[in-house]
């Protein structure tokens, strides 16, 4: 699928320098897209995400992470009924915000990143840490360590 | 039904009829965001008559007003507050306040009670069942709050620590006055007359003047700046320059919302920057002038490179960084910026690591093996 006909049946957009007549290739594998990253669940077998409150992904997507002061979303967009999500991914390390189980591609959309394409399977995602620095402005996770806002 | 509940909008109520309710509310903030960040001289006849009538409403005769130019020159001038007194009458700028703070609970009386809910565009807005005053809350005195509030006026009052006792902030004081704004002209929310009256005061200094502070028989009042600059998300920030300057000179700087000290827009060497104690001065000098021009002058030693995986063609890099107990993993974005560049960024990982990709994997809670196996980065 192309970055353009993407946009098109999500309605979401990118910045506009982003070339959009290129194919977005669909990855079976780790992939990360800035601070978010999106990990085969088979390769971290000690988290179990509960699934007890999962959803589809509804036909606008689901903004993984949010667009708040000043970040941008990055918003997961599947046909309807081919990709399941849970918000509660159990991740100890508080890094996991969500998981998804899909049975055809996937599309990850950020405005400044553009878009990627994610194969079925079942994948946890995960936002960006580092060492805190002093008064570090950022949501503090646990002890010296803050999310990367990108 | 109660006559106080029939007093309240239904607009209010109810989920938003539809996306142009939203783009209204955000005409409204973007009109008080303008009056908030005005750098034209006070209309001080204006503000004279104003602070006369709020003087009367709190039983005190007019003041004689002393034009100040700037906040800083106001704390040289301001004589402390009396202490509280509770056998004799309050001194008038707690009366002010108590005035104001009534007000403010009419008004929100009027309104009734509700949950903020903040969300991310238009569409969202009209998308769920929650009542329009919880939608628009954060849409218009949130943002009013965390732009000109705690950005801008906290910075000012920053840079001045002196203590200068009660004072209200003219200009800067939209976030409120917005939200009983936009309650009025979009939601149709009813206030009673004489309290829209009284409002109408504290609009008018917003729209006329900077600081002010009122006392017994002299009211203190500041300039509007005349230069006062703001990064897109009106955070006060200047790269090479003051944010703030007002008519006496006194300056303001400030990185992206950060009040840092002048040198730090000017040309920050990385021995200014590590002889700095504030770790966020540091970080924003450092922005300043890149990562690689710090690494570069600071002599930090670099400890590995290797490949970045899955972006092809760029390095990670592991610096450590003199004096401190992080180290400094220096990445390439997978996508490209406007400019057909791509920007560097350094993130701050724990000195334990000594190969560039085993702190690349830690920052997603991964080991250096999994991370290696990374197919694509945009």
């Amino acid at each position: 699928m192309y970055l353009a006909e993407l946009l098109d049946r999500t309605g979401l957009d990118v910045l506009d320098h982003l070339e959009r007549e290129v194919t977005v290739p669909v990855i079976d594998g780790l992939q990360a897209q800035g601070d978010l990253i999106v990990i085969p669940l088979d390769m971290v077998p000690t988290i179990n995400p509960w699934w007890g409150t999962e959803r589809y992904v509804p036909r606008g997507g689901v903004e993984l992470v949010r667009g708040e002061a000043g970040n941008n979303p990055h918003t997961l967009v599947a046909d309807p009924w081919t990709c399941k999500y849970t918000t509660n991914a159990q991740d100890p390390l508080v890094l996991g915000i969500a998981a998804f189980a899909n049975t055809a591609p996937v599309y990850l959309i950020h405005p400044e990143h553009g878009g990627t394409g994610v194969a079925p399977g079942t994948w946890l995602v995960r936002r960006q840490q580092e060492r805190r620095q002093g008064a570090h402005l950022g949501r503090r996770l646990r002890g010296n360590t803050v999310l990367v806002a990108d | 039904m109660s006559a106080a509940r029939r007093r309240k909008s239904r607009l209010a109520d109810k989920p938003l009829p539809s996306v142009e309710f939203w783009w209204r509310a955000v005409d409204i903030r973007d009109e008080w965001s303008a009056h908030a960040l005005s750098c034209e001289p006070a209309d001080r006849e204006t503000t004279q008559t104003t602070i006369t009538s709020l003087y009367a409403l709190a039983g005190a005769p007019p003041p004689q007003f002393v034009w100040v130019d700037s906040p800083s020159a106001a704390a040289d001038q301001v004589p402390p507050s009396d202490p509280l007194r509770h056998n004799g009458s309050w001194p008038l700028e707690s009366r002010i306040a108590t005035r104001v703070s009534a007000l403010r609970e009419r008004l929100d009386r009027r309104i009734g009670r509700y949950r903020p809910v903040e969300v991310p565009n238009p569409s969202r807005a009209v998308a769920g069942d929650q009542p329009a005053k919880s939608i628009l809350d954060p849409c218009v005195r949130g943002a009013l709050r965390r732009s000109i509030r705690e950005s801008v006026a906290d910075m000012i009052r920053a840079a001045d620590s002196r203590p200068s006792g009660l004072r209200w902030l003219g200009q800067h004081d939209v976030d409120w006055i917005a939200h009983y704004d936009m309650h009025q002209r979009v939601l149709e929310t009813r206030f009673a007359d004489e309290d829209l009256a009284e409002l109408e005061l504290w609009a008018t200094l917003a729209r006329s003047c900077g600081w002010w502070w009122p006392r017994e028989d002299r009211c203190f009042v500041a300039e509007r700046p005349l230069v006062l600059r703001t990064d897109p998300e009106t955070r006060l920030h200047c790269a090479d320059g003051p944010a703030v300057i007002y008519p006496d000179g006194w300056k303001v700087h400030a990185w992206h919302g950060t009040l840092v000290p002048a040198w730090v827009t000017g040309t920050p060497t990385a021995d200014m920057i590590t002889a700095e104690r504030n770790v966020e001065v540091r970080r924003c000098a450092i922005e300043k002038i890149g990562w690689p021009a710090f690494i570069d002058q600071a002599g930090s030693t670099l400890l590995g490179q290797a490949p970045d995986p899955g972006n092809p063609g760029c390095e990670l890099r592991l610096y450590a960084l003199p004096a401190t107990r992080t180290r400094l993993l220096l990445a390439t974005n997978g996508s490209l910026e406007r400019d057909g560049t791509r920007r560097q960024y350094g993130l701050h990982v724990p000195d334990r690591f000594d190969n560039p990709v085993d702190a690349a994997g830690w920052t997603y809670g991964l080991t250096g093996a999994q991370y290696a196996q990374l197919r694509r980065r945009t």
